[in-house]
This record gives structure tokens, sequence and C-alpha cells, in this order.
């Protein structure tokens, strides 16, 4: 009985140490479309298409992504542009959300579960139906071909304020309801007590915005058509004008840079990435 | 009592700017023919009866649920397999490699992605054909014909997204309570009996959470097609998404447009509805 014990938990080790072993081919698969794009961005142009390719770069040239900031495609402009647009709609709907998240989980006020119920409703609505209105809406305002016109229609979210709300009302609320009794105003119980309560929160809620702003493309796309105002995802298709000139290591260059401070967020900040990604279900 | 309204009023401004009066322009406007210098005619059901009747938006209607039955079951079966291999005791780099392998892709826009994917799958200098060349087969048209493109577009979406879900199920997973599993396996219980009558049970609602989630995002599928075949050749991999964005911003048939997004919107709904019911049948268990 002891030996059989002793030899099924030998054969459950290899076991496990086999499915770990695929894991980890399946991981490096995984990130061969990372790895290929970082290798390939040093590679210089005459290599290519040079079959089969090779696995590192010959050196770490950098003329490539000179090439890039050189081209007539506006690349810092761009680069600026999404910057922009995805540090306001990110601080805005850390603003707007946590205010909001605040009334409703903290507040008593007429009509406002229905408000919040609203709000809500709005999870349900893909983007496609909402983006030919704001378009012709934008047309007539001049926001069309305007960065301005991304931050405007981000700036709040029902996800956010879903979010947050869930979140303060998992808190203790006794603090608040203290300090209401000592004669706080709202917006001092808001800024001392409940903001710092929200902060995990808060840096989960930053982490996703700004990740679903840098990543957007339908909306960008659909608004924007003049190279200045574009933001990074849909400029990839200008770039891709390059590969047809036969060199694919300046797109790889681009690529690299436009996917480069998301890939820092994830490496340095994993698990909050993960954890709110996870619990927003943004698919990028 | 006031003061909740001063606290709500910058969220639901924005929201009713940018949310809910555009879902109800869209949907007006789907009456319509529309027409950018002249306005509005309305036509009743007139756009919706083309949708319906043209074979061309039929055959595009049928490419988005067949990518979205396609991407939603390997996503899913995919995501559970991992999550199934992962959910055991290892090493911490070890699961930082995994979790950061597995979960790169999900948060990396399809837009910058899908232009290293076209590279692969390109026929003349594409890696996959010369590998495959390698090793004696012919090279395969992945974008190119209308036989695979579908296929290869789906390839790219299931690496890109399944380890979303294998996430979610990994928590899942851990959530089986361990008593019961070790008994069953002091019972003799085989590991594919624990899965089916344990862990399969204990899962299903989150199992049920994902196919709806995976649904929802595959029913709008829009940048990794559009840069990978741009909904060619021909229409064999145009998806709502696609279609209705040419028919606004190239054809400018407005109306048109919004009765294609109101016909999606359908779909999600549809889809969340039936979430809603379903959930509480699984919770009841």
């Amino acid at each position: 009985m002891q030996t059989r014990s002793m030899q099924t938990r030998e054969a459950r080790k290899w076991v496990d140490r086999a499915i770990i072993a695929v894991l980890l081919l399946m991981g490096i698969a995984m990130l061969m479309p990372f790895f290929w794009l970082f290798s390939m961005s040093f590679r210089p142009a005459a290599e290519a298409y040079k079959m089969p390719p090779s696995f590192f770069p010959p050196s770490f040239d950098l003329t490539n992504y000179q090439t890039v900031l050189d081209s007539s495609v506006p690349f810092l402009r761009i680069y600026w542009n999404s910057l922009y647009v995805a540090v306001l709609v990110t601080i805005g709907q850390l603003v707007t959300c946590t205010l909001a998240a605040f009334a409703y989980a903290r507040l008593r006020f007429p009509g406002r579960d229905s408000l919040f119920f609203v709000m809500l409703i709005g999870l349900m609505f893909p983007a496609q139906v909402t983006i030919l209105p704001i378009y012709l809406g934008y047309a007539k305002l001049g926001l069309l071909n305007n960065p301005l016109g991304l931050v405007l229609m981000g700036l709040t979210s029902s996800f956010g304020v879903f979010m947050l709300r869930q979140f303060l009302r998992s808190q203790p609320k006794e603090l608040e309801e203290a300090a209401l009794m000592d004669g706080a105003g709202y917006f001092k119980i808001f800024w001392r007590i409940s903001l710092p309560q929200l902060s995990p929160a808060l840096g989960a809620l930053a982490i996703i915005t700004f990740t679903g702003a840098w990543n957007s493309y339908f909306q960008p796309r659909a608004l924007i058509e003049s190279q200045a105002s574009m933001t990074l995802p849909i400029a990839m298709d200008l770039l891709r004008g390059y590969m047809s000139q036969g060199n694919l290591s300046v797109v790889m260059a681009a690529m690299s840079m436009a996917i480069l401070p998301v890939v820092l967020l994830f490496l340095v900040a994993q698990r909050m990435v993960i954890e709110g990604v996870t619990f927003s279900g943004i698919r990028a | 009592m006031r003061a909740g309204y001063v606290f709500v009023l910058p969220s639901i401004v924005l929201y009713a700017a940018f949310v809910l009066a555009p879902v109800a322009i869209t949907i007006i406007l789907s009456f319509t023919y529309y027409d950018i210098s002249f306005g509005a005619d309305w036509v009743g059901f007139e756009n919706y009866v083309r949708f319906l009747t043209e074979p061309r938006s039929l055959e595009i209607f049928w490419n988005t649920l067949r990518f979205a039955f396609l991407a939603v079951t390997f996503n899913v079966a995919v995501g559970l397999i991992l999550a199934l291999a992962l959910n055991r005791a290892m090493p911490k780099f070890l699961l930082y490699f995994f979790r950061l392998a597995f979960f790169l892709p999900v948060i990396i826009s399809a837009a910058f992605v899908a232009v290293v994917w076209s590279y692969f799958y390109s026929f003349d200098f594409g890696v996959l054909n010369y590998y495959l060349q390698q090793i004696g087969i012919p090279a395969v048209p992945w974008l190119s014909s209308s036989r695979f493109a579908m296929t290869s577009i789906v390839i790219m979406d299931v690496w890109k997204n399944t380890g979303f879900f294998m996430i979610i199920l990994i928590a899942a997973l851990q959530g089986v309570p361990k008593p019961i599993m070790d008994a069953a396996s002091m019972d003799g219980a085989s590991p594919w009996r624990r899965f089916s009558r344990i862990t399969l049970p204990f899962i299903s609602p989150v199992l049920f959470f994902c196919i709806v989630f995976a649904s929802i995002g595959a029913l709008q599928v829009f940048e990794s097609i559009m840069i990978l075949t741009g909904g060619g050749p021909g229409d064999s991999t145009r998806s709502l998404s696609i279609y209705l964005v040419d028919e606004a911003f190239g054809s400018f048939e407005l109306g048109y447009a919004a009765a294609v997004s109101v016909i999606m919107m359908i779909l999600v709904l549809i889809i969340t509805i039936i979430q809603i019911v379903g959930s509480r049948r699984w919770v009841r268990e």
C-alpha cells in the first residue's frame, strides 16, 4: 500500500514536469511574434526578407528607428497624439467616475438607483451603435480629424463608474458616517476619506483605461483621416505602405515603439494589469 | 441631499451626450435615407428589408456568425485546457513567465500584432510557408484564398484572446474545493471522471460567462480582419463591423449603416439576455 502511493506520487511528479515542459514550449511560441517584431526591427533592410530568417539580429542597428522618425509619416506627432488622448482620457475617467461612484455608493438622493441603472445599461451598447451620430455631430462641430474629439468621447465610462462603486461599497463606511456626524461637508468626506479608500481600484482603472485608449482602433478609424491627427493603431496602415517598398524592418521598428508603453506597463505591474483587465474584460 | 446630483453630473452629461443620445439617433437614422447635405427622408423599414434580402449582406451576416462560433469555441476551449494545465504547484518565476507569455497578446492591440501576423501569413515571403515548404508541404495561401482566410484570422484571434479566458478559468478552478477532489481520487475516480463530475459542474457558471463574453466580443470583430484581409478576398471574411464602416464612410449610406449597427446591437442584446436568464438558472443549482 505504502509503495503504491509512493509510486503514484512519483508518477504524478513526472506528469507535472511533462505538462510544464509542454507549457514552456507553448509559452515561447506565444511570445514569438513579439520576439520577432523586436528582433526584426534591428535587422538591416537587406535582410528583411532573408530566408530562413535569422533568429537574432546580426547587430543592434538603430537605423530603422531613425528611418521611421525621418519618414514622411509624422511619427512623433502621431505618437504624441496617442499619448495625449490616452493620458487625458485616463485622467478624465478617474475624475468623473470617482465622483459618480462616490455618490452612488455613499450618498442618498431621489432617483439615485434609477440613474445608476441607466448608467449600467451603457455596458451593453457596442461602439458601432454610437459611432454614426458622433461622426455627424463632430462633423458639425469641427471635431473630426481632431484628437480632442477622441478625448471628449472617452471622458467617462459606465464601466468605470460601476467598478469604482462596487469597490467603494465593499469598504467600511463607518468613517464617512462619523465624519458626517461631525458636520464635515460632502466634498471634504469625498476628498479625505473615500478617495484614499478607493486608491487600489483607481490604479487598476487607470491601467485599464490607458491601455484601452492606447489600443483603440474602431473609433479613431471612423473619426480621423488626416495623418497629423492620427493615433498609433490607425497609423499602422500608413506605415505598412513601407512593406510594399520592401522594408519590413522599418515597420517593425515603428511597431516596437508603439507597443513599448503597454509592454513596460505589463512587465512592471503584471498582477495589477491582469486583475484589472480580467475584471473589466476589455479586449484590446 | 442635493449634493449627490453635483457628483454624478459630469458623468451623466457625458454619458447622455456620447452614449444615450447617439444610440437613440442611430435607431431613428436606421429608418431614414440620410444624405449629409440634404438631410433625412423617412423610409420606414426599407433599410432593414434591404439588409435581409441582399445576398451580399446575408453572406456578411453569416461570416460574422461563423467567425463568432469558431472564435468562441476555440478561445474558450484552449483557454480551459491551458487553465487546467497551469493549475498546479510551480515555482514563482515560471508562473510569472506563463502569465507574461499567455497574457501579453491580450493587452496589445490587434492593430499592432496583426501586421506581424500578416507577415507570417504572407504567401511569397511568409515565414509559415517557408517552413512548410522545408518539410515538403506546398505553400498555403493563408490570406489570399477564400478557403483559408477565415481560418487564418481565427488562429490569430485565438492566439490573441485565449489568455484572457485562461486567467478567468484559473481563478474558477482555484475555487473547486480540494477536499472533494482528494476524496474522489482516494475512491479511485479517474482524472476524466473527476473533471467531468466535480470540476466541470463547479466551474460551469464561469465557463458560461466566458462563452457569453467571448461571443459579444467576437460579434464586433474589426481590427484583426481589417488589417489581415480588409474583408477579402471578395467578401469571404467581411464582418458586420467592417461592412458598417464601408457603408457609412465609404459609400456614405448612413441610414443603411445605422440599420446594420442596430442589427448588431440586437444580436448583442439577445446574447446579454441569454446571459441573464442563463446565469439565474446556473446560480440556482
